[in-house]
Parts: structure tokens; C-alpha cells; sequence
């Protein structure tokens, strides 16, 4: 092993208004070993990895660099001292070659002129370092994702840095690649650099990383080594204790189905899924990123069709073409990613509220402000949504209540079915709870829900039966009675 | 910010308007006077009606350069059809072809509207892309209908859509404040106004809410062609005769009118209102400064440079955002 580097953090403390995002945090990371680093949403994970990477400020506390404090006042600050890091969303041009990429902003000039050819050749030593065999020359745009993120790693090690911070690198690689990814990142650490990797797949954590670093909920929860941890352990670390459960005691075994699902299949992205839900009844569907569980529900809603199978509402048999169509036929969704996909940003919360139920608040086409309000008011109260002002930008809100806008904005469509995906995403604990209260209390009217969440722990305080969705299909059904988080999450990640 | 801080900011264009006519009356002889007025208001009233139709088309996030060869081309597909329909085609009596001609006119220029429609939403052809093709399509059909000769087929009565006065308001005035209003209302008061404002805000969102995306866009884009076939028509009927050199560069003044008035240029936000008071204070300016014997070369100038300080104020907040989200 070469001289291996340090990277530490002393009582690292971020406040921001409202919330204490990391609560003094002291951990060290040697080089020469590779570093996981774990937590569930709004752990404090990503102010952790920004404040090293220099994009956020710590309110207090200290970053020591081999042993010698720094100040990582931006992103570029952060490279100089050392600490180089790869973002998830991959940061390459797509028309420069792999070599212009690698060496972007710092090319080797020869006076006014670039000096293409030590350009190439400082960039193939690079990758030829790495082992890698991916030609300089090559223009990025027709790399694969995989060579992409190769190419982030190698503008990473350009900088010849002491840590390297990987954010999430196999999200979108399949199974070869994340095993040739795999190799590099265990040559960077053999070289003494210190890799921290940060990732939600718990299943890799045993084929990459020396030590599990887990942060809960703004603190550091612990820190183990993976040759001596069970999975359960490190679950237990993420999550804690699981939380007491309120869901409603009222029995759906003898409702009736609202939705069937036979054989529903789209190439690419699920096969063969069938199940039942009843009136009333909160079903879950738990399963990794990738599992196939958001198209699932995309295809139900008819926003991007199955290519077979059947969808039968109330026993009868229908198509879902269209979101419009589905929603004739009272189903609802509300979408993964709110800012994208569920509100409009700049618009009223007023205006998103009505979003869906235009049709039911203009009579013979016609509405007006004042009826749009009546129809939203009872809305705001029922959810208890904290705006300020109706009429200002949804984009105000907090996240708890714009989540509760895009519940909320199907709730004036009179829905028999509520198809919600990861509807607690980034929302502080209370309102989470709050939207729970809200698919209970619609359970209670007989509406039935079906909700997709990677918070193991969520679904299982949350619904009556979990669905266990694995590559594409559904793999087995679940009681949440006497089931823990970690049996489950097991039950999610075991490979065939 | 404070409340009233809020309202000078909405009101910021009708100020400045209130302020320009201001300064005007008392610099400009003969503004202030109800003939010169009333003429302000036919001179930007064909514009005028266009640029509400773009508002929505801005509002929903398209764009239609196109609208300038539309007023072309309508007005010599309603000359040459009248031509032919009172000649040896059909021999109709010349008011019977204009009667005619109208509505063949009107549904011709939906069509071309409903055609860009369709290729963004079924192909995505992105509408900047697609309209400056028909830009040129429309002005070289505007050409050939007329072989390159303007055709005075129209009967005199005609003449008053574009030149006559109901009890002293120029007609084109009133067609341009009617407009307005159903713009207006349509936009304010009706499932499909919001549902344009949705679409142009987040089209995503909007059709996983079940709006009709694909419907609403098409709409649009069809009824801004439809509003420069009345332009067209309005305007063919001003000069008696249909030429393929009318509405040249006419969607720059449509597309400032819309961007002074306010509406966002990425979509989803946007008043009618706004544009109202955008057509108006450019028809003031330009008469203001005609009337100041200000030169033509500087009034292009000057009206370019508005045009740039219109933008500047309207993405201003964007790009504060922009940078502290960064």
C-alpha cells in the first residue's frame, strides 16, 4: 500500500431554519479502504457528503485533510485540498472527447493554443492508471453509462486526490458493470486513497466496503466493519426502532376487489404481475429502486401503457390509455417526484389543488376564482395544508405540504383507487404521519390505495398487505403483522 | 415584500403607460387629442388581436413566429378566393363571395394552427422550429396565390372591416377590445384557460393530473392562426386589395407586445390583461414618437432596446433564483 491519506471531520453541524441537518458529527476515514457510507432519506447523508465536497457551509466544526484542518469554501476549494467527488448525476459534456472531459477547464496549453497531444496523452495515462481500456480520443456521447461513470471517476483521480467521494455510482448500472466499477474503486483504494461510497443498495455493501459508516437522523448511528456486521445489524442502525403502528383496525378480507391486475407486462420493465386490491384496503408494494414498481403504477394510471395484460375496475375489464381516461374511471396518482411530475411549480396552490378536478368545478366549462376556492378551502382544512397565502406559488411550501397538494388535488375527483409512489419522500416525520392519516381516513371511506415506498418501515406501519416486487415481478405478499423492517428489507434485496 | 410593494410591481407597464401618455400630451401636440387617440388604437388593433392569441400560445410554452405570413397569406387567400368565386367559377354576386370567403379563410388558417399542433405533440417538433418553416411556407403561398400581383377583388362595402367607424370607433378597435375580452375570459373564466396555464407551467404534471395535453396545445396554436386569419382579413380589407408584402415583421411587435405585458417567456405564467397594456403602449410609443418627428431609423432603435429591457425585467426574477439555487 502506498502512504495512505486521512479524511476527517471533527463535530461537523449544519443548521438550517427549522431543522438541525447534522447534529455534530465526528467520524475518520482512513485511506486505503473503502468506506460505505449509509442512511435513510433525510439522515443527513447528502449535507454530510456537500459539506465535504465544499457546496455547503457547515454552521460549526471542523474537515481535517491528512491532518491538517482546511476550509472548503466551494466546490473547487474542495478539489485543491484534495477531496475530489463523483455526483450521481454524471457532469460530463456529451459532445467533447473523454479527454477534454477528464481535463475540463485545466487543458495543457501550448501558448495560446491547446496542446492536443499531451492533452490525450495525460488522460489515456489516467485511465490506462485505472485500468481501464477506454480510448481518450472517444467522444463521451457514445460511451455507455458505465464508461461514463468511469470517465467522472478518472476526472476525479486527475486531481490526484486524497479522498474520493463516490455518490450512488451504480444506480443506473446493471449487474456487469457495477462488478467492473467494482474493481476500480478497489484499485483507488489500494493506491491509499481514502473512498468514501456512498449508496442505498445494502446488498453491495458486503462485495465493496471495508467499514459501514451509518448516519440516523442528523447523527452518527455508528460505524462497524462489514467482516464483522449481519445485515440486520446494519438495518437496525439506519432505521432504529420501529415505530409504533396506528393503522386502522377495520377488516377488508370480505370487500370486495375495486382493482384487479392479470398478467400485466411492459418489455423492459415488468411481467406477469397480478394481484387484487380491495375496497379500503392500504396495499403495499415494496421493493428496490429499479424493481419495476413505479412503471407498474404508470401503467395502471394509462401514463405509459402496458403492452399486455389485463386491468379490470369494480370487475370490469378496461384499458388504460390515458391518465385522463383512468381518471374518468376514478383512479388517481400521484407521482414519484413532486417537483417534476405532480404540481406545477409556479402556480397557485389554489390552482394545483384544482388541478385534476377542473372538470367537476367548471360547470359546462365555465369556473371562476371564487368557485375554485370553495372547491379547494374544505381541501386545505381536511389536510391541514399550511400556506400562508392560496393564491402565492406551491413552490413555497414546505415539502410535507406540497405533498398533501398533490394527494390532495385527487380528492375532489372522488377516486375508488389512490396509486401513490414514495408519497413520503423527503417530508419531515410529522407529515409523514399526516399522509398516513389521510390514505386511513380514505381507507375508512372504502377507498383503496396502493402505495409504493423504498421506507420499508413506512409500509409496514402503513399497510393492511405488502406486495414484495423483486427484477420486475412480483415475488411474494407479506402480513406487516409481527414483520420487522430488516426481515423485510431482506425479503427485498434476496437474489435469485 | 410589502403589499403595496406588490401592487406597483403587477401595475409596473400600466404606470410607465399612464406616464408615457403624460408626457406626451404635454411634449407631442396633437397626441391628446380623440382623433389621434382613436387612430393609436386602429393602428395597433390587427396586431393587437394577434398578440392575445399569443399570449395564450406563450402561456401554454410554445411560440408562433409564423403570424406575419399568416396575415399574408389569409389576406390573399380571401382576395383570390373572392376573385374566383364572383368570377368564372361559381358567378356569385361579389358580396355572396366575401360571405364565402370568410369563413373558407378562417378554417384554412385553423388548419395550418392545428397542423404545428399536432407535429409538437405527436412528433415533438418544437414549435420555434416548426413555425419558421411555415413562415416561409405561408409567405411563398401567400406569392402564389396571388402570382406576386396584390388582387383588388373586394366590393367597396368591404372596406369598412379594416377602415370604417361605428359611431366614430374605428371598427378594427372594436374587434380588437372584443377580442380581448373573450381571450380574457377564456383564459381567467374556463377549464381550458386554466388548463393552458397548467400545460405551460408543467406539461408532465399537467397530464398526470388528467388534463388533455395534447388537445390543449393543439387548440391553442390553432386559434392564434385562426385570430391572424381576422387580422388578415381586417387588414386585406384596410387596402382593398390581398398583397403577399402585408404583416412583414409583424411577429416581432406581436411577441413584444406579449413579452411587455408580462407573461413569462418560459410558459405558465401570463396575463391577457398585460398584453393589453403592452399592444397599447407600443402603439403609443410609435405614435409618440412619430409625432415628435423622431426619425423611423431611431424608432427601430428604440423599440428593440425596449424590447430587450422588457425581457431583461421579465426573466430578472428567474435568474436571482437560478443563482441561488446554484
Amino acid at each position: 500500500m502506498a502512504d495512505a491519506g486521512r479524511l476527517e471531520a471533527i463535530a461537523l453541524r449544519k443548521e438550517y431554519p427549522g431543522t438541525l441537518a447534522l447534529d455534530d458529527v465526528s467520524v475518520a476515514f482512513e485511506g486505503g479502504r473503502v468506506h460505505a457510507l449509509v442512511g435513510k432519506n433525510g439522515a443527513g447523508k447528502s449535507t454530510f457528503i456537500k459539506i465535504l465536497a465544499g457546496t455547503v457551509q457547515p454552521t460549526s466544526g471542523q474537515v481535517l485533510v491528512d491532518g491538517r484542518p482546511v476550509q472548503l469554501r466551494s466546490a473547487s476549494d474542495a478539489f485543491a485540498q484534495g477531496i475530489a467527488t463523483v455526483y450521481q448525476e454524471l457532469s460530463l459534456v456529451p459532445g467533447l472527447t473523454v479527454a477534454e472531459n477528464i481535463l475540463l477547464g485545466r487543458l495543457p496549453q501550448k501558448g495560446p493554443l491547446i496542446d492536443w497531444a499531451r492533452t490525450f496523452r495525460e488522460a489515456q495515462s489516467i485511465l490506462d492508471g485505472m485500468g481501464v481500456s477506454i480510448d481518450a480520443r472517444r467522444i463521451v456521447r457514445e460511451l455507455g453509462v458505465a464508461q461514463k461513470q468511469v470517465v467522472e471517476i478518472a476526472k476525479a483521480m486527475s486531481f490526484n486526490p486524497t479522498a474520493v467521494m463516490l455518490d450512488e455510482p451504480t444506480s443506473a448500472l446493471a449487474q456487469h458493470e457495477t462488478e467492473m466499477l467494482f474493481g476500480i474503486v478497489r484499485q483507488l483504494a489500494a493506491k491509499g486513497v481514502v473512498v468514501i461510497y456512498i449508496t442505498h443498495r445494502l446488498h453491495e455493501l458486503r462485495q465493496i466496503a471495508d467499514t459501514v459508516t451509518v448516519l440516523r437522523d442528523g447523527r452518527l448511528a455508528g460505524r462497524i466493519e462489514i467482516a464483522d456486521s449481519t445485515p440486520e445489524q446494519i438495518v437496525h442502525l439506519m432505521f432504529g426502532e420501529v415505530v409504533k403502528r396506528r393503522r386502522p383496525t377495520h377488516t377488508v378480507n370480505q370487500a370486495k376487489p375495486v382493482l384487479e391486475v392479470e398478467g400485466l407486462a411492459k418489455a423492459g420493465k415488468f411481467h406477469d404481475v397480478s394481484f387484487s386490491l380491495r375496497a379500503g384496503e392500504v396495499l403495499g408494494i415494496a421493493g428496490m429502486l429499479g424493481s419495476g414498481r413505479t412503471e407498474l403504477l404508470k401503467a395502471i394510471f394509462g401514463a405509459e401503457p402496458a403492452d399486455s395484460g389485463e386491468v379490470r375496475l369494480g370487475g370490469k375489464s378496461i384499458l388504460p390509455a390515458s391518465p385522463s381516461q383512468m381518471k374518468d374511471f376514478g383512479v388517481a396518482l400521484t407521482p414519484e417526484d413532486r417537483k417534476a411530475e405532480g404540481l406545477v411549480q409556479i402556480l397557485s396552490t389554489r390552482a394545483n389543488l384544482c388541478l385534476a378536478s377542473l372538470d367537476r368545478i367548471a360547470v359546462r366549462g365555465f369556473t371562476t376564482q371564487a368557485r375554485e376556492r370553495a372547491a379547494v378551502q374544505t381541501l386545505v382544512g381536511g389536510l391541514a395544508i399550511k400556506a400562508p397565502n392560496l393564491e402565492d406559488a406551491v413552490s413555497a411550501l414546505s415539502g410535507g405540504n406540497q405533498q398533501k397538494v398533490v394527494v390532495g388535488k385527487w380528492l375532489n375527483t372522488k377516486p375508488k383507487v389512490m396509486l401513490l409512489d414514495e408519497p413520503t419522500r423527503g417530508i419531515d416525520v410529522q407529515a409523514k404521519q399526516q399522509i398516513f392519516e389521510i390514505i386511513w381516513s380514505l381507507s375508512e371511506q372504502g377507498i383503496g390505495s396502493i402505495i409504493v415506498s423504498s421506507e420499508l418501515e413506512e409500509l409496514l406501519e402503513v399497510c393492511h398487505r405488502i406486495l414484495i416486487m423483486r427484477h420486475g415481478t412480483i415475488v411474494g405478499e407479506a402480513s406487516p403483522e409481527g414483520m420487522t423492517a430488516d426481515e423485510l428489507t431482506v425479503r427485498c434485496m434476496e437474489d435469485e | 415584500m410589502t403589499k403595496a410593494g406588490t401592487i406597483l410591481r403587477r401595475s409596473m407597464m400600466e404606470i410607465i403607460l399612464v406616464l408615457l401618455c403624460i408626457a406626451l400630451s404635454f411634449e407631442a401636440s396633437g397626441f391628446l387629442t380623440a382623433e389621434n387617440l382613436l387612430n393609436v388604437l386602429r393602428n395597433v388593433s390587427m396586431q393587437g388581436v394577434i398578440a392575445f392569441g399569443m399570449t395564450m400560445v406563450i402561456i401554454s410554452g410554445e411560440i408562433d413566429l409564423s403570424v406575419g405570413s399568416a396575415v399574408a397569406f389569409t389576406g390573399c387567400l380571401m382576395a383570390r378566393t373572392v376573385e374566383l368565386m364572383s368570377g368564372q367559377l361559381l358567378h356569385l354576386s361579389q358580396t355572396a363571395a366575401v360571405v364565402v370567403a370568410i369563413p373558407i379563410t378562417i378554417v384554412a388558417a385553423v388548419l395550418v394552427g392545428m397542423a404545428t399542433g399536432y407535429l409538437r405533440v405527436r412528433f415533438r417538433v418544437p414549435t420555434f422550429i416548426s413555425t419558421l418553416a411555415w413562415m416561409t411556407i405561408l409567405k411563398g403561398a401567400a406569392e402564389l396565390v396571388t402570382n406576386g400581383f396584390p388582387i383588388q377583388s373586394f366590393p367597396e362595402w368591404f372596406n369598412f372591416i379594416g377602415g370604417g367607424y361605428v359611431f366614430g370607433v374605428p371598427f378594427p378597435a372594436i374587434v380588437f377590445v372584443l377580442v380581448f375580452a373573450i381571450i380574457h375570459f377564456v383564459m381567467n373564466f374556463t377549464k381550458f384557460g386554466r388548463s393552458v396555464y397548467a400545460v405551460g407551467g408543467n406539461a408532465e404534471a399537467a397530464r398526470l393530473s388528467g388534463i388533455k395535453v395534447t388537445r390543449t396545445k393543439i387548440v391553442v396554436m390553432a386559434t392564434v392562426a385562426g385570430l391572424c386569419a381576422v387580422a388578415g382579413i381586417m387588414q386585406a380589407s384596410q387596402i382593398m386589395s390581398g398583397a403577399a408584402t402585408s404583416g412583414v415583421g409583424w411577429e416581432l411587435d406581436v411577441i413584444a407586445a406579449v413579452i411587455i405585458g408580462g407573461t413569462s417567456l418560459m410558459g405558465g405564467a401570463g396575463r391577457v390583461w398585460g398584453t393589453f397594456v403592452g399592444v397599447i403602449f407600443l402603439g403609443v410609443l410609435v405614435n409618440g414618437m412619430t409625432l415628435l418627428n423622431i426619425s423611423e431609423y431611431w424608432q427601430h432603435v428604440v423599440r428593440g432596446a425596449l424590447i430587450l429591457l422588457a425581457v431583461l425585467i421579465n426573466v430578472a426574477p428567474t435568474a436571482k433564483s437560478a443563482r441561488e439555487s446554484a
